[in-house]
């Protein structure tokens, strides 16, 4: 059942994923480049400007750049949680 | 325009163009301090990816790598500890190097940081793996209890697939900026995709030699400089009776061909002595092989003629055994079948000769005896080589008196050598014991084949020596021969004889035209002595009797020579081992 905030929660965990995997200070370093992301100093999103989809889709290619398609294997399993959210190119 | 007005519009002026100066060199300075960090963190990068290419080369080891970026972060960011996790069949193995003293607690949570970090790339759980754990740098201390308060890890990718991770990590808070830690990804990313490519050439070239191999129809192994195999082909698991499709590892064929061929030590011996190996006729299972032991040695680059393994090619010989066995049997078995009518045309033809005939018939049955006993003794020397090569060839040793002998065969030749005015002399040692152990059958056969050569290669009024002398070991033979009377070519040898066991030595010197160097190593070599009688033009022979005389002699434990002077003549001798 989608909820009306599940792309903050979905963003959320991606960052929280990716400060297992890189650590936290890089993971919300980098979320913070995408300028529609409000987040707080635990990498939770408080809020999308814009449009989510849009900004899900900047801060998975954030990560890509950073560290390669590994993230792909790495979210996959936050995604299947999420059926609602609208298929975004990982 | 009172003048403090006019004042007041040229102070403003100053201070409005004054401030906008100082505004221009104010962001000016700052551009430029930008530009000089932008350009500090690209000469990193170079220096970096240069120190990689010059240190590693074409490595294909990540851990080479690592080693190097972790060994140059001093010059670019502070940390405590550079750390790295790799990922192995069975365990894990964390390396840290320690740049400022920390706690067991700061190594053990960063250990736990990158265990996760993996865990969670890879969606397995490895908290449960044993970690092998390697430290330098410096020391852990107790009194620092400083907790993590900075770091990031790094995921080492190779051709896809993570295989490990780097953590810098540190005591200070916020330590790291985000332009620093982003160039360190950029290298690593960088270096990760210089292994994977160089990596898949390496692969596909690999796959390209296993396919060529593999459709050898020899066995092929070929291992590294530890061994291990790098290349083997479905032939070589067959010839040791491993399935073609199984992994294998060198153990595999140590324990298959465990008794038969010692593989590791004739692979440590050619890799170790830089030596072509090859090892006949070795039985596995229900075949024979010829096995070829190589090292492999780098053709090009900096490593030129160095070691990098070895190789061995199982060549299977069963099929060229049978023929050669089927052969053998058939010359075998029909000299067998020529020998006896033979015999009975010369026994005859002798019969019907001490029969008084009339002297034109006499003459034509001559002829036929004389044909007969020549075809006889051909047939008899093809029968003793095919015993010889068969390995069937024995000799019945029996204590003999060689002075006896020798005199004897003398006496025999003597008409010979008259008809053709050669002179036949023997001499012999004093030393010469009443009996040596020898057979005596063969070795009249031996003098006769070495005798009838001599007399039929001294030309006229040259002659034919028989001589016999008792060798001691460490003993001078020219002293040895000289004082027995003895003159002969051995004294070229002399060298090489004096350090041989006690031995009996007879030879049978000519004063013939001698052999040059090239023809002497032919003569006791079946095939290539062929071609030396046909040379000998007239002088018919097939040349044969040579071979069997060294059959012989070596069937008594000894050898056979010749020494000789192209002009002077020749000795052709044996050596018997003699104990007393």
């Amino acid at each position: 059942m989608p909820t009306e905030n599940q792309y903050e929660e979905l963003i959320s965990e991606v960052i929280e994923k990716q400060s297992i995997i890189l650590g936290p200070d890089i993971a919300i370093l980098k979320a913070r480049n995408v300028s529609e992301l409000v987040i707080d100093d635990q990498g939770k999103v408080t809020e999308i400007k814009g449009d989510k989809k849009a900004a899900l889709q900047k801060i998975i290619n954030v990560y890509v750049e950073l560290s390669g398609m590994i993230v792909k294997n790495a979210l996959g399993s936050i995604f299947e949680k999420y059926p609602g959210v609208e298929k975004i190119n990982l | 325009m009172d003048f403090f007005a006019a004042l007041f519009i040229i102070l403003f002026s100053v201070l409005i163009i004054g401030g906008f100066f100082y505004w221009k060199i104010y962001k000016l300075k700052k551009d430029v301090d930008k530009n000089e960090e932008k350009m500090r963190r690209g000469m990193y990068e170079l220096a970096i990816l240069k120190e990689l290419g010059d240190r590693t080369g074409y490595s294909l080891n990540i851990q080479n790598i690592i080693d190097v970026i972790t060994g140059s972060l001093r010059q670019f960011i502070d940390y405590s500890v550079t750390s790295y996790i790799f990922v192995e069949p069975e365990k894990i193995i964390f390396k840290a190097h320690l740049e400022k003293s920390v706690s067991r607690e700061f190594i053990d949570s960063i250990k736990k940081r990158m265990v996760s970090s993996l865990s969670a790339i890879l969606n397995k759980d490895f908290s449960k793996t044993h970690v092998e754990e390697i430290l330098s740098g410096a020391i852990l201390t107790e009194y620092m209890n400083e907790p993590v308060r900075s770091f990031f890890n790094i995921p080492l990718v190779i051709a896809g697939k993570v295989v490990g991770i780097l953590t810098i990590a540190d005591t200070k808070t916020g330590l790291y900026r985000e332009e620093e830690m982003t160039i360190l990804y950029k290298i690593t990313k960088q270096a990760s995709n210089a292994v994977s490519s160089l990596q898949e050439v390496v692969e596909t070239e690999q796959r390209k030699l296993n396919a060529m191999v593999a459709s050898i129809n020899e066995g092929v192994v070929m291992t590294d400089k530890d061994y291990k195999i790098v290349v083997v082909n479905p032939a070589a698991k067959t010839a040791v009776g491993l399935s073609s499709n199984e992994e294998v590892s060198i153990f595999d064929f140590i324990e298959k061909l465990g008794g038969k061929f010692d593989i590791k030590e004739k692979l440590e011996e050619s890799v170790k002595l830089d030596k072509f190996l090859t090892v006949d006729d070795v039985l596995i299972d229900d075949r024979f092989f010829q096995i070829f032991v190589s090292p492999v040695k780098s053709s090009f680059g900096i490593s030129k003629d160095e070691i990098m393994g070895a190789v061995v090619v199982f060549h299977d010989i069963t099929l060229k055994k049978q023929v050669e066995k089927m052969r053998e049997d058939f010359t075998s078995m029909m000299v067998h079948e020529l020998r006896s009518p033979l015999d009975n045309i010369k026994k005859i033809s002798e019969l019907l000769i001490k029969k008084k005939k009339a002297k034109a018939d006499l003459e034509y049955l001559n002829f036929v005896f004389q044909d007969s006993s020549r075809m006889l003794e051909l047939v008899n020397d093809l029968l003793d080589v095919a015993k010889l090569e068969a390995g069937k060839f024995e000799v019945n040793k029996q204590p003999s008196d060689i002075v006896e002998l020798i005199k004897e065969r003398a006496n025999f030749f003597k008409t010979n050598a008259k008809f053709s005015k050669v002179a036949l002399e023997t001499y012999f040692d004093p030393n010469i014991p009443k009996t040596v152990d020898l057979d005596p059958i063969r070795m009249v056969q031996v003098l006769n084949n070495l005798l009838s050569n001599a007399i039929k290669f001294t030309p006229e009024k040259g002659t034919v020596s028989i001589q016999a002398l008792i060798h001691k070991k460490g003993q001078d033979i020219i002293k040895e021969s000289s004082a027995a009377g003895i003159k002969w070519f051995l004294n070229k040898e002399a060298k090489n004889i004096n350090d041989k066991s006690n031995c009996l030595i007879v030879a049978i010197t000519d004063t013939g035209i001698g052999l040059s160097q090239d023809k002497i190593v032919q003569l006791f070599s079946k095939f290539k002595q062929y071609r030396v009688a046909i040379e000998a033009g007239e002088k018919k022979g097939t040349g044969l009797g040579l071979v069997v005389v060294k059959g012989i002699v070596d069937a008594h434990g000894g050898s056979v020579g010749v020494v000789s002077e192209e002009g002077a003549g020749s000795s052709f001798y044996f050596m018997l081992p003699f104990n007393q």
